[in-house]
């Protein structure tokens, strides 16, 4: 009985929609990307804050850290005001191109770690 | 930054009030995480102690003291889970909706509420024959083993949330 509930667990997991959006391997940690654009939006909100930023070819959803983390570290909100420049190194989502988790963002000289 | 996309029930309790302000209050949504965490502490927990017992643990235990103690505290717990965990859902709930993790973690809580009904309309109602000192009957100990398993199933697939 145990075991079959077991396998129904991993066996229904398997099939769920994959919108992975935490560590583990949903971002490919070999290829890092460092991104330089404007923010055209900003999301300042639990459980991990991001941005939309328009680079030159394509406008990328940029996954950020907790809201908390970086009021903690002096990145404030209206640090991410549409419109600023923001250069943000990271790796890509393994599923969907246009999604990058930022290990760090630069925002008028001023870097914060996410991590 | 995803506009809330989805059935129109779940797109409306994700732009609702709480569920903004669970998104942007700096402390809310932790505050929330953590009575959620301590309530299914104290369910969990309670639950687990009473299922070793039924399995032959601790027999000298009555069942019914067990019952009357840790039982409470499990169904008192309820009301730190459930008022937190409808916070979080509302805080995502187009996508909780969709989760294969969310929709398998609601049906496994409603096996666990099945399974003690069950227990407690049936073997439960005779405990006086296998209070102290006696295996319990084997209905009792199914429940046991199924609450424990239905339970770490329902954990884990709330842990997973995050990650599917």
């Amino acid at each position: 009985m145990y075991r079959v509930f077991l396998v129904a667990v991993l066996v229904l997991l398997g099939t769920s929609p994959a919108v992975a959006h935490h560590g583990w391997s949903g971002y490919d940690a070999s290829r890092e990307l460092t991104l330089t654009g404007t923010i055209r939006e900003a999301g300042y909100e639990h459980p991990h804050g991001s941005v939309r930023l328009q680079t030159a070819d394509k406008t990328w959803i940029v996954v950020l850290a907790p809201p908390s983390r970086m009021e903690n570290r002096g990145l404030r909100r209206e640090m991410l005001a549409p419109g600023t420049q923001a250069t943000v190194v990271g790796y890509p989502n393994r599923t969907d191109p246009d999604e990058l988790r930022a290990e760090r963002i630069t925002i008028s000289g001023k870097t914060t770690e996410l991590r | 930054m995803h506009p809330p996309s989805g059935p129109a029930w779940a797109v409306w309790l994700e732009t609702s009030a709480p569920a903004v302000a669970m998104r942007q209050w700096l402390w809310l949504y932790p505050s929330i995480e953590i009575t959620h965490i301590v309530g299914f502490v104290v369910l969990v927990g309670s639950a687990f102690m009473f299922d070793l017992r039924l399995l032959g643990l601790s027999r000298a235990l009555p069942v019914s003291a067990m019952a009357t103690h840790l039982l409470r505290w499990a169904r008192l717990a309820l009301l730190l889970v459930v008022p937190s965990g409808v916070l979080m859902f509302m805080a995502h709930a187009t996508e909780f909706a969709a989760s294969g993790a969310f929709q398998l973690k609601l049906a496994l809580i409603g096996l666990a509420f099945l399974n003690a009904g069950i227990f407690h309309r049936w073997p439960f109602r005779a405990v006086g024959d296998w209070d102290t000192e006696l295996t319990a009957p084997r209905p009792a100990r199914i429940a046991g083993v199924l609450s424990i398993a239905l339970w770490i199933g329902v954990i884990t697939c709330g842990r997973l949330l995050a990650y599917f």
